[in-house]
C-alpha cells in the first residue's frame, strides 16, 4: 500500500536549516534527500497541531520532523497510524476528569469558606488585642459612614448626657471586654450597628421609631450582647477570611472582593441565629437588672418586622432571622414582671429623642 | 496560507520570508465557547487549560517562513505555577495586612505599600511569564528561550517608572524602548540571540501626540482660566449645596456671567473633550510602537520589517464596540418587548419573573457572546495584523540557527503572572 512520493521538508531538530526531501509511505515512512535517508516506524509517529493541508510529523520524543502539504499522504498516514494525534493534551477524557476535579475542588473551597472559616473566626476573635480591634473598628466606622452617605452625627448636649447616663447604668457590672463608644447618626433607617472595638452606631430613626425608652434601651442592650460575645470581630474575620479564600479560587487577588465583603458583612451584621439569640438573652438580663421593661425589645422587633412586610422600610434588622420566633423567645425569658417598667422618665426620654436637634435639616434617605 | 512551504528555489540569504496567519479562524469559536463555559463551572480553574488551547491555536496558525509555530505548554504547568505563586503571595498579603494594622503610622500608606510591592512583583512575573512562553515555543523543531534576570527587569521597570513620574511622562517612550531592548536582547532562538535596536527617540513623536491632543489644550484652557481669574481662584467659587449632603458643593451663582465662569466652563469642556480623544489615541500609539519595535528586532543578519498601519489596530476595536452597542440595544428590546407582552396578558408576577429570567439569560449569553467576540475580533485580528505585516529580511540566515541544549524553564515561571493578573494569554507582538 505505497502512496506516490511526495515533496516535503525535513528538519533534523538540531538546526533550522530546511532539507528538501521526498517522502514515501511504505511499511515505514521513507525520507530521502541529499546525503539523507531515513525510515521512521509508523507506530512511533506523532503529528503536530497544524492547519491542513500542512502537516508535520515526527517520531515521538524526537525533535526531528518533516513538514508536507499533501492531503493524500496525510490521510494515508492517519489510516496507518491510529495513534497519530495521541499527545493532544486537551483530549476529551482528560478534560472531563479535569472538570470534575476542578468542580470538586471549587466546592470544597466553597464549603470551607462557608463553614470552616466562621468556625475558625469564633475561636480567633477573642484573641485579637483590644488596640487592634479598636483600630479596625475605626476603619469600618469610616466605611459604614461612606456607605450610608456620611450621615451627620447627632450630639445635642443634654440628650447626650442622658444617653451616657443610661448606658453607664446598663453596663455597670456587665464586664464588657472593651470600653463602649456610642455614636448617634441622623439617618432614616431604624437600626443600630455594632462594630469591632465596642463601637455602636445608632441610626436616629431607631430612636424615632421607639415608642418607649425601654424599646430603644432593649435594642442597645442587644448590641451590647454582640460586644460581649466579640460578634463583630468574628463576623469581620469570617467575612474577610471567606472572601479571601474565594478570591483565591476565582483568581482575583487584588483584594477588591475582600474590601467589599468586609463592608457588606459589617453593615448587614450577618451573625448566626445562635449569636442573635445570645444577644437577645443578654438584652433581657441587662434590661431586667437596670430596671427596664425586658419585653420591649420584642415589641420593637415586631413593629419593625411588620413595617418590613410593606416592603417600604429598608431596615437592616431584616437580616436578623425569624422575628416572630425571636419575639416569643424574648417574652418567654423576660416573663411578665417587668412589663410596664420605664428605664427613663418621660422628661428624660423627650430630651433624648431630640438628640438630633444639633443637626439642621431633614434626615437623608439613602 | 499563501506560501505554506519555504520556497526552496530561492535559498540565498537575501531571500525575504513572510509571516502568515490563517484568518479563517475555524474552530476558534468552539475553543472560546468551551473555555468560557468550563471556566464558569470550574470556578475559573479551567482558564489555564483554556489559555493553553488558545496559544496552541494561535501558534500553530502562525506560519513563519513556511513553517508553523508550535506551542508545547500544558495547562497543568500553568496551574501548578499558579498554586506555587499563591503560596508565595499569601504570606506577603498577610504581612502587609498585619503591618498596616499593627503599625499605626503605616496605615495611611498601606495601599501605596501594597501597590509598590505588587508592581515590582508584577514586573518580575511578566518577565518570568515571557520566559515560560518562549521555552514552550518551537519552530522547525528549534526551541526558543529567554535568559536574563527577572529581578533586573523589575528593577529597571520601577526605576524607569519613577523617572517617568518625575518627568511628567516624557521618559515613558524611553522606558518602553529600554525594557523592549532588555526583553529582545535576552530572547534566544535555539542558541542564536536576538537583538533589538529600539530607541526611545523614535517613539517620542507618537508619544508626544498625547501631549499635543490632551495636555496642551488643557494647559492652555487652564492658563486662560488663571488669567481670567487674575491668578487667584476665589475661595467661595464653590459653596455648599443647599439641602445637599455634607461635602457636596455647587457653583456659586454670584460668579454667573463673569469671565471666571466662562473660562471655567471652557476648561471643563476641554477636559471632557480631550480626555476621550486621548483614549482614542492609544491604539495609534500601540501600533506605532509595535511597528518600531518589530523593525528594531534582528537575529544576526536576519532582520524583521513591519508595515503595520494604525487603522489595523483601530478596526477590531470599532467592530467590537459596535457589537456591544448592538447587543445591548437588542437585549433591551427583547426584554422590554417580552415584559410588555406579558404585562398586557395581565400576569404581573409572570412579567416580573420573565424579566428576571431574561436578564439572567441575557447576562450569561452576553458574557459568552463577548468572550467569543473578544477572542475572534480583538485578539485574533490584532495578532493577525502584527503577524501578516511583518516580513523577514535575509531569511536565509535563519538556516544557520542551531538548537540549544539549555535547560527548559518550568511552568512555575508563569504562575505568578496569573496570580497577579498581569500579562495576557497572548501578547501581541511577542
Amino acid at each position: 500500500m505505497a502512496s506516490p512520493p511526495i515533496e516535503g521538508t525535513y528538519f533534523d531538530g538540531l538546526s533550522a536549516r530546511p532539507h528538501p526531501v521526498i517522502l514515501t509511505l511504505e511499511d515505514r515512512l521513507e525520507i530521502a534527500g541529499r546525503d539523507l535517508h531515513l525510515a521512521w516506524t509508523l507506530s512511533d509517529l506523532v503529528a503536530g497541531d497544524t492547519v491542513r493541508p500542512l502537516m508535520r510529523v515526527g517520531p515521538a520524543g524526537s525533535a526531528a520532523r518533516v513538514e508536507f502539504t499533501d492531503e493524500g499522504l496525510a490521510a494515508a498516514l492517519e489510516a496507518r497510524c491510529p495513534d497519530l494525534h495521541r499527545t493532544d493534551p486537551a483530549g476529551s477524557g482528560g478534560r472531563l476528569r479535569l472538570v470534575l476535579w476542578s468542580v470538586a475542588a471549587g466546592i470544597s473551597v466553597l464549603l470551607l469558606a462557608i463553614y470552616g472559616v466562621p468556625a475558625i473566626a469564633v475561636r480567633l476573635a477573642p484573641l485579637i488585642p483590644a488596640s487592634i480591634e479598636s483600630r479596625l473598628g475605626g476603619a469600618v466606622d469610616g466605611q459604614i459612614g461612606r456607605i450610608l452617605g456620611d450621615p451627620p452625627a447627632c450630639d445635642d448636649a443634654p440628650a447626650r448626657a442622658i444617653l451616657d447616663r443610661l448606658i453607664d447604668r446598663m453596663t455597670a457590672n456587665a464586664s464588657l471586654p472593651v470600653d463602649l463608644s456610642i455614636g448617634v447618626r441622623r439617618h432614616a433607617i431604624a437600626n443600630a450597628l455594632t462594630l469591632p472595638g465596642g463601637r455602636v452606631v445608632v441610626l436616629s430613626d431607631l430612636i424615632e421609631k421607639s415608642a418607649t425608652p425601654d424599646e430603644f434601651a432593649g435594642v442597645m442592650a442587644h448590641e451590647f450582647g454582640h460586644v460581649a460575645a466579640h460578634d463583630p470581630m468574628r463576623a469581620l474575620l469570617a467575612a474577610s477570611g471567606s472572601s479571601f479564600l474565594l478570591s483565591l479560587v476565582l483568581g482575583d487577588l487584588t483584594g477588591s472582593t475582600i474590601i467589599i465583603a468586609v463592608g457588606q458583612a459589617a453593615i448587614s451584621a450577618g451573625y448566626s441565629r445562635e449569636a442573635e439569640n445570645a444577644a437577645d438573652s443578654y438584652s433581657v438580663e441587662i434590661m431586667r437588672r437596670s430596671g427596664g421593661d425586658a419585653t420591649a425589645l420584642a415589641t420593637i422587633l415586631e413593629r419593625i418586622a411588620k413595617d418590613d412586610e410593606h416592603g417600604a422600610f429598608a431596615s437592616l434588622l431584616r437580616s436578623h432571622p425569624f422575628t416572630a420566633e425571636r419575639a416569643n423567645r424574648i417574652r418567654a425569658m423576660a416573663g411578665t414582671d417587668t412589663i410596664g417598667r420605664r428605664i427613663l422618665d418621660d422628661a428624660d426620654w423627650t430630651t433624648l429623642r431630640g438628640i438630633c436637634r444639633n443637626v439642621p435639616g431633614k434626615a437623608t434617605k439613602t | 496560507m499563501t506560501q505554506p512551504l519555504a520556497d526552496h528555489a530561492r535559498t540565498g540569504t537575501e531571500r525575504v520570508g513572510a509571516i502568515t496567519f490563517d484568518r479563517r479562524l475555524s474552530g476558534l469559536s468552539g475553543i472560546a465557547i468551551r473555555g468560557f463555559l468550563l471556566s464558569l463551572v470550574t470556578f475559573g480553574i479551567y482558564r489555564f487549560w483554556y489559555v493553553t488551547e488558545l496559544r496552541r491555536y494561535f501558534w500553530s496558525r502562525t506560519i513563519v517562513d513556511g513553517s508553523p509555530g508550535e506551542y508545547t505548554g500544558r495547562g497543568k504547568e500553568l496551574f501548578l505555577g499558579f498554586l506555587v505563586a499563591i503560596a508565595i503571595l499569601i504570606p506577603i498579603y498577610v504581612a502587609i495586612f498585619i503591618a498596616t494594622i499593627s503599625v499605626p503610622w503605616l496605615a495611611p500608606f498601606g495601599s501605596i505599600l501594597s501597590f509598590l510591592i505588587l508592581f515590582v512583583l508584577g514586573q518580575f512575573a511578566i518577565y518570568r511569564g515571557r520566559r515560560y512562553r518562549a521555552s514552550r515555543t518551537l519552530w522547525r523543531g528549534i526551541r526558543l528561550g529567554q535568559d536574563g534576570s527577572a529581578i533586573t527587569y523589575a528593577a529597571m521597570a520601577i526605576g524607569w517608572s519613577l523617572l517617568t513620574l518625575a518627568t511628567l511622562g516624557l521618559a515613558f517612550p524611553f522606558m518602553r524602548a529600554s525594557l523592549e531592548r532588555y526583553r529582545i536582547d535576552h530572547t534566544l532562538i535555539g542558541s542564536s540571540r536576538m537583538a533589538s535596536s529600539a530607541r526611545g527617540r523614535s517613539l517620542l513623536l507618537p508619544w508626544l501626540m498625547f501631549y499635543v491632543v490632551v495636555l496642551l489644550p488643557i494647559a492652555a484652557a487652564f492658563i486662560a482660566f488663571l488669567v481670567a481669574s487674575d491668578f487667584t481662584i476665589p475661595d467661595d467659587l464653590f459653596v455648599p449645596k443647599e439641602g445637599g449632603k455634607p461635602g457636596e458643593t455647587q457653583f456659586n451663582s454670584d460668579y454667573n456671567g463673569t469671565p471666571i465662569a466662562t473660562f471655567g466652563a471652557i476648561l471643563m469642556g476641554t477636559l471632557g473633550f480631550t480626555l476621550p480623544l486621548g483614549l482614542l489615541l492609544i491604539p495609534f500609539y500601540r501600533a506605532r510602537e509595535t511597528r518600531i519595535f518589530v523593525n528594531a528586532a534582528s537575529l544576526g543578519p536576519v532582520r524583521l520589517s513591519s508595515t503595520l498601519k494604525a487603522r489595523q489596530f483601530y478596526w477590531p476595536y470599532i467592530v467590537y464596540l459596535l457589537s456591544i452597542i448592538g447587543f445591548v440595544l437588542l437585549l433591551g428590546l427583547v426584554i422590554g418587548g417580552g415584559a410588555l407582552l406579558l404585562h398586557a396578558g395581565g400576569t404581573q408576577s409572570g412579567a416580573h419573573w420573565a424579566i428576571v429570567l431574561g436578564m439572567i439569560v441575557g447576562y450569561l449569553g452576553g458574557a459568552l457572546f463577548f468572550a467569543v467576540l473578544y477572542v475572534r475580533v480583538i485578539t485574533a485580528r490584532l495578532w493577525a495584523a502584527v503577524a501578516t505585516t511583518t516580513t523577514i529580511e535575509n531569511a536565509g540566515g535563519l538556516d544557520a540557527v542551531l538548537a540549544s541544549s539549555r535547560r527548559v524553564g518550568s511552568g512555575l515561571n508563569e504562575g505568578l503572572a496569573d496570580a497577579l493578573d498581569v500579562g495576557g494569554a497572548l501578547e501581541v507582538g511577542f
